[in-house]
């Protein structure tokens, strides 16, 4: 572990404030489960780790206003699994947030560091992109606000500049009805890396969001509005040939240890069928209105 | 025989302070101005250094000793336990992806990390050879420098050894079916939770090592020769490991950090990290090429086993695993004609070390897999085709040694039953069924003290390693059982060369049968005392009065042993002494050295289902059974053949190290090198024994622990085959490599 | 060298005031600052759970974080778990159902299920598996874990 100065800022002016001057050699601290196992690994040098979970107005955790349900960058893993408005909202984001490492990384993870860390295999992106997050970012200029999908560049790279720390995150409340799900592929049933995430949201209108991971540089989100994969009437070959068209984007690592390029191509229309199929079955079950959204779920 | 303590599941001896985190493990010892130490490594698999630029790292404030193979004693010792190949520090080359070329030793361990980095090392990086074909191509380097083998035809080869074993006449014709396949079974490691860690200390004019060795008598030779101490100054503390399963045998680093240690004059401790484990330590893998040759009602003919077994850069004990884990290569079977050659074939990887099992597991997936082949070809069921062939209880099966020592049938038919073999089974769900052996101690010498103190508490010395198996409770109930006294009252001091006698080592589950039998000799011993002791008290010859299984038998009462003692003890106390030796002596013309004690024999049943769009594996019902004489403890019976099991798992669905091209390991470190989890273990699970009484050990006793993971990737793999239609024959069978054979089905 | 910092901590129920580098982990400050060396160390990586300790109530790897980060919190090892001299229902039933081997584990195992039976009081089989996931056991004996943790839930996990 390499020596460094060690800041916790109270509020965000004097985070920004201090990111303005150090930025460049400064390295964020949320929950530090990436974080800590770089410094272990040697693979960072910085001399400045600052810490944000004291920041005063980051200790709002999850609140919805305004149509939008905004996530603390503080707010745990943990938090956000046993939230109300997210198990009532977001559920395929609750899918994801279970199969974030383990409980104990949980308790300490954040979905902001997990975008930030911008591993193409982050659990939380494919869910975040469907349900069309977006990130509010701080920095010496103010605040600002991009679409998760911008916030993505590639493997470990993200839009945020070196003044910049992330804020929140922001989930619109749906104002249709949608099923969603997630998936992933591991190589064992516990805890794991995943090879290939995937998630599918469906809604009423029959607009497929699909959003998958770990099979390129970066998360991918692509929509069809065709309204073909939900068609009962149209033919297996036109449902495949519209998938196909939406996994065209994958081009998975050939050096990956996890998994060869040709399983993760393979295992991308498993799961994407079976993403499908789950989330046709969750819109299914909303319809037969058996739970309104507003009941505010578990 | 009416049995009080022994065969009772009782709690773990030395279980409070595991509970409670208060058991010490080496990495837990800390001794007034002990200094921290680093290894340094370099990121290659072979290589000749052509330089090591110290400055730097001395310049670290806290830096007390850069040692690199020049500051050892010139030529730079070697030790090892079949040759004395590996130096205390890479001495000119580095023949593994990390092998220490220097040791760091500094004031704290963050110093020592930093000096580490600044360690200098030039070097020329040489052709690796990582795999069983590249170490035996004739135009790759050698591993080992030819002059530490002068007078042997395979010096100028990466073969270190061959052992060949056979009998019967082959006669091909006889054989109406020969099938003829390769298997391969991955390099993985032991993973033991608790990595290796060492201390050394200058201790008066001597010195004392603590490591997490399972072996303590071995190390204490190995250390006195080196630093050329007399045993007598060589103090051996071996706290109880975190997990051995092998890895923990023989020594590692001990000889550099003592080195170190006196260099600096000052306790030296080095911890390794889970990564460096990984390069320490790790199992013989191994390629087999089989034919089996059967009848149509398929009884075997003969069986033709090759076995390539590759080794690291360093013998350490895995030409023994060779030698001995084929030598019963061709299984509990009648087999009228064997023929096994198998080869130590030396490479630039970490060194192979023992592991659980011993090299059988590594041929016993290979015969195993063959037996189901035939089975499936001639039609034949697959229990039928192992009953038809088993050998039975008294069997020469290997004509030259000990019979079959157990009732092997029984133990199949068992775990048959368990699974329910012949009930009807669910669609999309498959068995296997599988059955293994290998061999008990081949030679051992255990000595044991036991103590019997003035108010009836005792002590029990054994230098046999506790790592988890539960030897402490073992000893503890023997004890308990012949001195009729309380479990809870009877400690059990292990690990320390100065207050625990020789033992010859803790492997080839010989604890319960050497160091069981050596105990209860001391307990005896205590017997006779007794009896004469009280015989002089109460004025009666000794014949009148007989002491066995915690009783006295006077003329006219009984009683219980606890009760007598102060008597038997007279006006001056003190305590009674009782010392064991129990021996197995060597027989200079078998090949192994010695027949075995007992055999481990085990069969394992599992009924599973495969996705077959992912590849998953599901275990729905797991059965292993295994034939050990007399549970001594039936809990921790249970508990280490499921976690035989649970290990055997991960080298059958998960586990391998993974190289890139130039035989550097890629995924060193718990992230990429995946074990089992409490969420991947199978549905349901059944472990059962057969007790006959059979077993050489105390109340018919056999040794166990290791069976239970002979059976694992053929069972597995064989309900895979059934499920997928066509087989896998290396391991792990990852979802990946399942998905895969679907594919090309 | 490192400026210290200063933190203040409640570690099994007694205050502690420390200065402490900023680069020193929580399982450091345990182990070798204040010898409690019951939390071990095995991967350093947060996947072995061998280092778990409850912070805040919370089971985290603690070697996933920096001691400076625990200022002020209020801290559960297993040395704590006991109490005068007697052992607690979990670490009894660990015993008793054969859930300790080697043992390296164990202390991060009953941290962990603390901390699950502390949020899930009547957990299903399924639900302890789960969330015991996070401890590594290499001696296997996670069946047994399982079935401790369901037996002192008051859901006896079996005979064994």
């Amino acid at each position: 572990m390499p020596d460094f100065e060690y800041v916790r800022p109270q509020n965000m002016s004097e985070a920004v404030d201090f990111l303005k001057v150090h930025g460049s050699e400064t390295r964020i601290l949320a929950g530090g489960t990436d974080l800590l196992i770089q410094l272990r690994n040697d693979e960072i040098s910085s001399p400045f780790i600052l810490d944000v979970k004291r920041i005063s107005e980051l200790q709002t955790g999850i609140q919805q206003k305004n149509g939008v349900v905004s996530i603390s960058a503080s707010a745990t893993v943990s938090e956000i699994i046993l939230n109300n408005l997210i198990n009532a909202y977001f559920p395929a984001l609750i899918t994801a947030a279970k199969t974030i490492g383990s409980v104990q990384i949980r308790n300490r993870a954040t979905i902001a560091g997990n975008i930030c860390n911008a591993s193409p295999a982050a659990d939380s992106a494919p869910p975040l992109l469907v349900y069309g997050a977006q990130v509010v970012i701080a920095g010496s200029k103010g605040m600002r606000r991009i679409p998760l999908n911008e916030f993505f560049i590639r493997s470990g790279v993200t839009a945020l500049q070196k003044d910049e720390l992330v804020a929140a995150i922001e989930l619109p409340v749906p104002t249709t009805k949608m099923g969603a799900a997630y998936l992933r592929r591991t190589r064992r049933r516990g805890h794991d890396l995943a090879s290939v995430t995937l998630c599918c949201a469906i809604e009423q209108t029959g607009t497929v969001r699909l959003a998958y991971g770990s099979v390129g540089p970066r998360p991918v989100l692509v929509v069809d509005k065709s309204g073909i994969l939900v068609d009962k009437k149209a033919s297996d070959e036109a449902k495949m040939a519209t998938l196909e068209s939406m996994f065209a984007q994958a081009s998975p690592s050939k050096t990956s240890m996890r998994a060869s390029p040709a399983y993760r191509l393979a295992m991308l229309r498993v799961l994407g069928k079976e993403g499908l199929d789950l989330a046709i079955s969750a819109l299914d079950e909303l319809n037969e209105g058996e739970k309104s959204l507003n009941e505010g779920g578990k | 025989m009416n049995l009080k303590t022994v065969g009772a599941p009782l709690v773990r001896n030395g279980g409070h302070e595991r509970v409670t985190g208060e058991e010490k493990y080496v990495a837990d010892i800390k001794l007034p101005g002990m200094l921290e130490s680093k290894l340094v490594t370099i990121d290659s698999a072979h290589a000749k250094i052509l330089s090591i630029d110290t400055s730097q790292a001395r310049k670290v404030p806290g830096v007390r000793l850069v040692m690199t193979a020049a500051d050892l004693p010139q030529p730079v010792p070697r030790f090892g336990p079949q040759i004395e190949d590996r130096p205390v520090l890479a001495d000119g080359e580095v023949k593994y992806h990390g092998e220490p070329v220097a040791l760091v030793v500094a004031d704290t361990l963050e110093a020592a990390k930093k000096a580490a980095r600044l360690v200098h090392v030039e070097y020329e990086e040489l052709p690796a050879a990582f795999t069983i074909e590249k170490a035996l191509d004739p135009s790759t380097p050698l591993v080992m420098d030819p002059s530490l083998r002068p007078n042997d035809p395979l010096a100028h080869t990466n073969i270190f050894n061959e052992h060949r074993y056979s009998w019967g006449q082959f006669d091909e014709s006889k054989a109406e079916l020969v099938v003829e396949n390769t298997y391969s079974f991955p390099m993985m490691t032991q993973f033991c939770i608790e990595p290796p860690a060492f201390i050394a200390a200058p201790d008066k004019d001597g010195i004392a090592i603590w490591s997490t060795i399972q072996h303590l008598y071995w190390l204490q030779k190995i250390i006195a020769k080196l630093l050329k101490l007399p045993l007598s100054k060589v103090h051996v503390y071996a706290p109880d490991p975190g997990g051995g399963f092998g890895g923990k045998q023989h020594a590692k680093y001990e000889p550099a950090v003592a080195f170190a240690a006196l260099k600096v004059g000052q306790p030296v401790r080095l911890v390794l990290t889970l990564e460096e484990s990984f390069q320490a330590m790790r199992r013989t893998s191994c390629e087999t090429h089989i034919r089996t040759g059967f009848r149509k009602d398929g009884t075997l003919v003969f069986q033709d086993i090759v076995a390539n077994y590759l080794l690291g850069a360093y013998v350490d004990i895995g030409d023994r695993v060779v030698g001995k884990g084929s030598y019963a290569g061709a299984g509990p079977y009648r087999t009228q004609a064997v023929r096994i050659l198998a080869k130590s074939i030396l490479s630039n990887t970490p060194p192979a070390t023992a592991m659980r099992g011993f090299g059988n597991p590594e041929v016993n997936w290979a015969v195993e897999s063959n037996m189901d082949e035939a089975a499936r070809l001639l039609g034949i069921d697959r229990l039928e085709i192992r009953l038809r062939n088993l050998a039975k209880k008294g069997d020469k099966f290997i004509p030259y040694d000990k019979p079959a020592d157990g009732d092997w049938p029984q133990t199949v038919l068992k775990a048959a039953d368990l699974i329910g073999w012949n009930k009807p089974l669910v669609a999309g769900h498959h068995r296997g069924i599988a059955v293994g052996l290998k061999l008990g101690p081949t030679t051992g010498l255990s000595y044991s003290l036991v103590r019997l103190l003035a108010d009836g508490s005792a002590v029990v010395a054994s230098g046999t390693s506790d790592m988890g198996q539960g030897a402490r409770s073992i000893l503890a109930q023997i004890v308990s059982e012949e001195l009729g006294i309380p479990y809870e009252s009877i400690e059990v001091v292990m690990g320390d060369t100065s207050s625990v006698f020789y033992d010859q080592q803790t492997s080839a589950s010989r604890s319960t049968v050497l160091m069981g039998n050596s105990v209860l000799k001391a307990c005896h011993s205590i017997q006779a005392q007794l009896k004469t002791r009280l015989a002089k008290s109460y004025r009666l010859e000794e014949s009148q009065i007989s002491v066995e299984h915690g009783v006295v038998k006077f003329p006219d009462h009984e009683e219980p042993i606890p009760k007598t003692i102060k008597t038997a003890l007279g006006s001056l106390g003190g305590e009674i002494i009782g010392v064991g030796e129990e021996r197995k002596e060597g027989e200079k013309e078998h090949p192994l050295g010695g027949s075995a004690s007992f055999y481990e024999f085990n069969c394992t049943a599992v009924e599973r289902e495969v996705n077959k769009a992912t590849g998953d594996v599901t275990i729905l019902r797991y059965v292993t059974v295994s034939d050990v004489g007399k549970a001594i403890n039936p809990m921790q019976v249970h508990m280490q053949d499921e976690g035989a099991a649970v290990q055997g798992l991960g080298h059958t669905l998960m586990e391998h190290y993974i190289f890139d091209e130039k035989g550097r390991i890629r995924n060193l470190g718990a992230a990429d090198y995946r074990i089992l989890t409490s969420m991947d273990l199978p549905k349901e699970f059944v472990s059962e024994t057969v007790e006959n009484a059979d077993g050489p050990g105390p109340y018919g006793s056999k040794g166990m622990s290791e069976g239970a993971i002979l059976c694992v990737s053929p069972a597995v793999g064989s309900s895979v085959n059934e499920a997928i239609g066509t087989p896998i024959r290396d391991l792990p069978l990852t979802p990946e490599r399942i998905w895969q054979a679907l594919q090309e089905h | 060298m490192e400026k210290l910092i200063p933190v203040e901590m409640t570690i099994n129920n007694q205050h502690y005031s420390l200065q402490v580098p900023p680069s020193m982990r929580l399982l450091d400050l345990l182990r070798e600052k204040l010898d409690f060396t019951g939390t071990k160390e095995c991967c350093g990586i947060g996947e072995c759970g061998v280092c778990t300790v409850l912070v805040d109530g919370k089971a985290v790897d603690s070697c996933l974080m920096l001691a400076v980060e625990a200022d002020g919190a209020t801290i559960l090892t297993a040395e704590g778990l006991a109490r005068d001299g007697h052992l607690s229902d979990l670490q009894k039933t660990f015993l008793e159902k054969g859930a300790v081997q080697c043992g390296f584990c164990t202390p991060g195992q009953l941290m962990s299920a603390s901390y699950l039976l502390s949020q899930n009081p009547h957990p299903t089989r399924e639900e302890v598996e789960e969330g015991m996931a996070g401890n590594l056991c290499r001696c296997g004996c996670y069946e047994r874990i399982v079935d401790a943790v369901l037996t002192v839930s008051g859901k006896d996990g079996g005979e064994k």
